[in-house]
C-alpha cells in the first residue's frame, strides 16, 4: 500500500519534470515510434523476398511483433535504468538510496520511470489487433485475460533479466557496454525461434529467455501452431516468476556486496 | 600537440582494457548476433540459391564481416557528448587548449582500435571456424577494406557527434540517440543489405550517408562489388566524410554561442 | 542512553591493483591483482544522545567510510555498531527512519522540480503524516529563511540555498541523529554561520545528536563540544575541544609595539627570570613566546617595567595550527608522547 502511494508520488514528480520540457516529451514519443517502425520495416522487407520464415507467414510474424511491443513498452516505462552503473555506482547515488527507508531497487526504478514508452505498447496492441483480424483468429473474452497474463509474465522476464544485468555493476567495474548489446539480443525473441540452431535456440529459451517475451507467448493465440512453441506458451508465467525472483535475488545479493566492498 | 591527441587514443585503449566484464561479454554477444543473423538468413533463403544478387555464401560472409566491422566503428560518442553537455563538464573541456570534438574522435578511435584488436580478430577466428565464411585471398582487397573501414569509423562517429551535440538544444535527446542507433543499424545495411530494400527505399538510401558505413565497404570485401569499382565506393565515403563536416561545424558553432550566451 | 556506540570497528577493502602502461593493462584483462586496504582500523567510541561531535581527519583518514558504516550504507568487516539501538546494516529500512543524512557534495533533491515537490516525496518515503509534515516544514522554512525558494527548481538555486534545502530534506522526518558529511563545503561565511546557528539551536531545543565531518575547523569550534580525530584509520584524539587545545598548544605569543627602538638583548635581559623567547619583527615590534607554565601577567609585568609600550596583542594558538601540527607530527602514539614529555 505504501509502495503504491510512493509510486503515485514519483509519477507525479515525473509529470511535473516533464511538463517543463514539453517538446522533449513529444520528441521522445516520436522517436520511440520511429524506432518501432524501423523494426517493422525489417520484417516487411524480409517478407518481400520469402513467403515464409521457418513456416511462419508474414501476418503471423507481424502478429508476434505486435505482441512483443506490448510488454516491451511496459518494461521500458518501469525499467529504464540504462545508466544505472554510471549514475548510481560511479557517481555514488546509491549511497543516498541506501539511506532511505524503501527497497533500493524500487527507489531506483521509480526515480527513472519513463511513461512515454507506454505509447509503444499501445501501437503494439493495435498491430496485434489488426493482425488478429487478418489472420481470422477466433476471439474469446478469455483471450483478453490471457493477453494480460502473458504480457505481465513477459514484463517480469524482462524485469528479472535487466535487474540482474544492472546488478552486475555491484560486482564489476562499470559494465556500461553490456546493456546496449543485450538490446540486440532481445530482438531475436520476436522471430520464430525454430529458425535458429539448437544452441541459440536453447539460449534464447532458457538462458536469456527472450523467446518468452515474444514468440512463445504470442504463439498461444496462433492456434494452428501446434509445434512445441505454443506448448511452451503456458510456461511463460512460471518463467516470469522464476526469472524475476532470480534477478531480485541477484540484486539483493549485489547490494549486500556493494555495502561490503564499498566504492 | 599531435602527441597529446594520440595520447587520448592510448588512454581510451587502456581504459577499455579495464572493463573486463565488458570485454568477455562483448565477444560472446557479438558471436550470438552473427549466429542469430546467420540462421535468420538461412531461413529467409530457404532453398533458394540467390536473393537480390547475394549467394548464400556471400550472405554469410557479409553478415560476419558487417558485424565485425560494426564492432570497430561502433562507439557511444553521442551518449558521452550528451552526458557531458547535460552535467556541464563540456564547459570545462572548452577551456582546455584542444579541440573538444577532435578529442572525442580520438577517444572513439581508441575504443575502435581496442575492439578491432581484441574483439574482431579473435571473434573473426571463432566465426570462421563455426560458419561457412569465405574471406578474400587477395591482400589488395584486405588493404582497400581496411582503409574503407577507417572511413566507416569516421562517418559513423560524425553522425554520433552530430546526434550528441543536439543535447545543447533539447533537454533530453535520449530518444533521438536511440532512434539514431536503429537507423544506423538498419540503413547502413548491417541487418539487411541495401540491395534487399524495395526500390524506392534503396533509392533514398543512395542519398543518405548510412550505406557508406557498412553496406558499401562490406560489398567490396565480399566480392559483390569488384575491386576495380572500389575507387568509386571510396570516393563516396570521402564525399560523405567531407560533407558531414559542414553540419557538425555549424552545430558546434551554434552550440558554443548558446553556451556563452546562456552559460550552459 | 547512547546514540552511537562503536566497538572495535574495522573496514577492509579489496582494491584492484592497476598495472602500469599498455602491457600492464593487458595483463589486468586476464588476471587481476588485488591488495587489501584497511580504511578503518578497530576504532571504538561512544556518543551520548544530544551531543554534537566533530569527526575530523585528513582526506583518506577513514571519515567517510565510518559515516557510511554508521548510516547503514556499508557493512563493517568486523566490530560492533549500534546507532539508535539498531545495528545499521541489519535493519536498514527501519533504522534509516531515525536518522538524517546530508552529503555535502551530493544532492538528495530532484534537479528539475520545485524543492517542495522533493519534500512531498520524502514525506511519503519516510511516512510522515501530513500535519506533522506541515508543522515541521513551516518551522524549518522559517528557521532557515527558505520562504520563497520552495517553488523554485533545485537547478535554479545557489549553493547556499541548496544546502539549506538539503538540511530541511534530511530533517523532515524528525530524526534523532543527524549525520553531516562536509555540510559547509564551498559555502560563503554568511551561509556557514547561518547553518551553524541553526544546528546549534536544533541541538539545544530538540536534543538532536549530530555527528559531522568537516575540513573547516571553524565548524568544529562553533558547534562541537567534542572532537574525534582520525588519522590513517585510527582514532588519535577523542575528547573535548578545550582539552585538545590545552594539550596540544604549547604556549602563546604576545606581540609588543614599543615607543622607541628596543633591542632584543634589552628585552631578553628584562625577562631573564622567565622561560620565554623573543623574536624581532622590526625595530619597534617584537614577539615573545611563552609556554603555558608562565603566567601572562608575570611576563607583562617584566616588560612593562623597563620599556614604553604602545600596543600589545596576545595570540592564542588556534585550532587550525594545532590540528596542522598534529597531522604533521604523524601517528598518534608519537605525538601523544611529545605532549606527555
Amino acid at each position: 500500500m505504501r509502495y503504491a502511494s510512493l509510486f503515485w508520488e514519483y509519477i507525479k514528480n515525473y509529470a511535473k519534470t516533464r511538463l517543463t520540457y514539453r517538446s522533449d516529451f513529444w520528441i521522445e514519443v516520436l522517436s520511440d515510434l520511429l524506432y518501432q517502425g524501423m523494426n517493422l520495416i525489417f520484417i516487411l522487407i524480409v517478407f518481400q523476398h520469402t513467403p515464409s520464415l521457418g513456416g511462419w507467414s508474414e501476418a503471423e510474424v507481424v502478429f508476434v511483433y505486435g505482441f512483443f511491443m506490448i510488454p516491451y513498452g511496459v518494461f521500458s516505462t518501469f525499467f529504464s535504468i540504462w545508466n544505472f552503473s554510471e549514475r548510481y555506482i560511479v557517481k555514488g547515488e546509491m549511497d543516498r538510496v541506501l539511506t532511505r527507508p524503501a527497497h533500493s531497487l524500487y527507489q531506483v526504478l521509480l526515480e527513472n520511470v519513463d511513461p512515454p514508452s507506454l505509447i509503444g505498447s499501445l501501437v503494439g496492441a493495435i498491430i496485434m489487433a489488426i493482425s488478429w483480424a487478418q489472420l481470422g483468429l477466433p476471439f474469446h473474452l478469455l483471450d483478453i485475460a490471457m493477453v494480460l497474463l502473458l504480457v505481465i509474465s513477459a514484463v517480469l522476464i524482462y524485469a528479472g533479466l535487466y535487474t540482474a544485468l544492472s546488478a552486475i555493476s555491484f560486482y564489476s567495474d562499470a559494465p556500461t557496454g553490456i546493456v546496449p548489446l543485450m538490446y540486440n539480443i532481445q530482438n531475436y525473441g520476436r522471430y520464430p525461434v525454430n529458425i535458429y540452431n539448437k544452441m541459440i535456440r536453447f539460449m534464447l529459451t532458457w538462458l536469456l529467455p527472450f523467446a518468452f517475451v515474444g514468440v512463445i507467448p504470442a504463439s498461444y493465440f496462433l492456434a494452428k501452431k501446434t509445434d512445441d512453441l505454443s506448448q511452451l506458451a503456458l510456461i511463460t508465467p512460471v518463467m516470469g516468476v522464476v526469472v524475476f525472483t532470480l534477478g531480485l535475488l541477484l540484486w539483493n545479493h549485489g547490494v549486500k556486496r556493494y555495502r561490503g566492498a564499498g566504492s | 600537440m599531435m602527441s597529446a591527441y594520440i595520447d587520448f587514443i592510448r588512454i581510451r585503449f587502456i581504459m577499455m582494457l579495464a572493463y573486463r566484464v565488458n570485454y568477455y561479454s562483448g565477444i560472446i554477444i557479438y558471436a550470438i548476433n552473427i549466429g542469430a543473423y546467420y540462421f535468420l538468413w538461412q531461413a529467409i533463403y530457404g532453398d533458394k540459391e540467390t536473393l537480390a544478387g547475394f549467394t548464400v555464401t556471400q550472405m554469410t560472409t557479409y553478415v560476419a564481416v558487417s558485424w565485425m566491422a560494426r564492432a570497430f566503428y561502433f562507439n557511444n560518442l553521442d551518449r558521452e557528448i550528451a552526458n557531458e553537455i547535460r552535467d556541464g563538464s563540456v564547459a570545462v573541456q572548452l577551456i582546455r587548449p584542444y579541440s573538444y570534438l577532435l578529442v572525442k574522435m580520438m577517444q572513439g578511435f581508441g575504443e575502435g582500435l581496442f575492439r578491432m584488436l581484441l574483439f574482431m580478430v579473435p571473434g573473426m577466428i571463432i566465426v570462421c571456424l563455426i560458419f561457412p565464411v569465405t574471406l578474400p585471398t587477395d591482400p589488395k582487397t584486405w588493404a582497400i577494406y581496411l582503409i574503407m573501414l577507417f572511413f566507416s569509423f569516421l562517418i559513423n562517429s560524425q553522425i554520433n557527434i552530430l546526434t550528441g551535440l543536439f543535447a545543447f538544444f533539447v533537454e533530453n535527446n535520449e530518444g533521438m540517440m536511440r532512434m539514431k542507433r536503429v537507423m544506423v543499424d538498419l540503413f547502413s545495411g548491417v541487418v539487411i543489405p541495401i540491395a534487399f530494400f524495395p526500390g524506392w527505399l534503396s533509392a533514398i538510401m543512395q542519398w543518405l550517408p548510412f550505406q557508406a558505413i557498412t553496406y558499401l565497404p562490406s560489398s567490396v570485401f565480399t566480392g559483390r562489388t569488384p575491386t576495380s569499382e572500389a575507387l568509386h565506393v571510396f570516393v563516396i565515403q570521402i564525399l560523405w566524410f567531407l560533407g558531414l563536416l559542414v553540419p557538425i561545424w555549424l552545430t558546434w558553432r551554434a552550440a558554443r554561442k548558446r553556451l556563452f550566451v546562456q552559460g550552459g | 542512553m547512547l546514540a552511537i556506540d562503536v566497538k572495535d570497528l574495522r573496514k577492509q577493502f579489496k582494491v584492484q591493483k592497476n598495472r602500469e602502461g599498455l602491457s600492464g593493462a593487458l595483463k589486468d584483462l586476464f588476471k587481476r591483482e588485488y591488495r587489501e586496504l584497511t580504511a578503518v582500523k578497530d576504532i571504538s567510541f561512544q556518543i551520548p544522545q544530544g551531543e554534537i561531535c566533530g569527526y575530523i581527519g585528513e582526506n583518506g583518514a577513514g571519515k567517510s567510510t565510518t559515516i557510511k558504516m554508521l548510516t547503514g550504507i556499508l557493512v563493517p568487516t568486523s566490530g560492533d555498531i549500534r546507532v539508535n539501538g539498531y545495528i545499521p546494516y541489519k535493519d536498514r529500512e527501519k533504522f534509516v527512519n531515525g536518522i538524517g543524512v546530508v552529503f555535502g557534495q551530493r544532492s538528495q533533491l530532484w534537479w528539475d522540480i520545485g524543492v517542495i515537490e522533493s519534500f512531498q516525496l520524502l514525506r511519503k518515503v519516510y511516512r510522515v503524516s501530513e500535519p506533522d509534515f506541515r508543522k515541521r516544514l513551516n518551522e524549518l522554512v522559517e528557521r532557515l529563511h527558505l520562504g520563497d525558494l520552495l517553488n523554485r527548481p533545485v537547478r535554479k538555486l545557489s549553493l547556499g540555498q541548496r544546502m539549506r534545502c538539503e538540511l530541511v530534506a534530511s530533517l523532515l522526518h524528525n530524526p534523532s541523529i543527524l549525520f553531516l558529511d562536509e555540510p559547509t563545503i564551498g559555502l560563503d561565511i554568511v551561509v556557514k554561520t547561518e547553518i551553524r546557528d541553526f544546528l546549534m539551536q536544533m541541538n539545544k531545543e530538540q536534543g538532536t545528536t549530530i555527528l559531522l565531518t568537516t575540513h573547516d575547523l571553524q565548524d568544529i569550534e562553533a558547534l562541537c563540544s567534542r572532537v574525534i580525530m582520525l588519522d590513517d584509520g585510527r582514532i588519535i584524539y577523542d575528547g573535548g575541544l578545550d582539552e585538545l587545545k590545552n594539550r596540544w598548544s604549547k604556549g602563546r605569543e604576545i606581540q609588543f609595539q614599543f615607543a622607541s627602538h628596543t633591542t632584543l638583548d634589552r628585552l631578553r635581559q628584562l625577562t631573564a627570570t622567565l622561560d620565554v623567547s623573543w623574536t624581532a619583527e622590526s625595530d619597534v615590534t617584537a614577539r615573545m613566546w611563552l609556554p603555558h607554565a608562565v603566567n601572562v601577567s608575570d611576563a607583562l609585568a617584566c616588560v612593562v617595567g623597563g620599556t614604553e609600550i604602545r600596543d600589545i596583542k596576545i595570540f592564542e594558538t588556534n585550532t587550525d595550527d594545532i590540528v596542522r601540527s598534529i597531522y604533521s607530527s604523524g601517528s598518534a602514539s608519537t605525538s601523544k608522547e611529545t605532549v606527555v614529555s
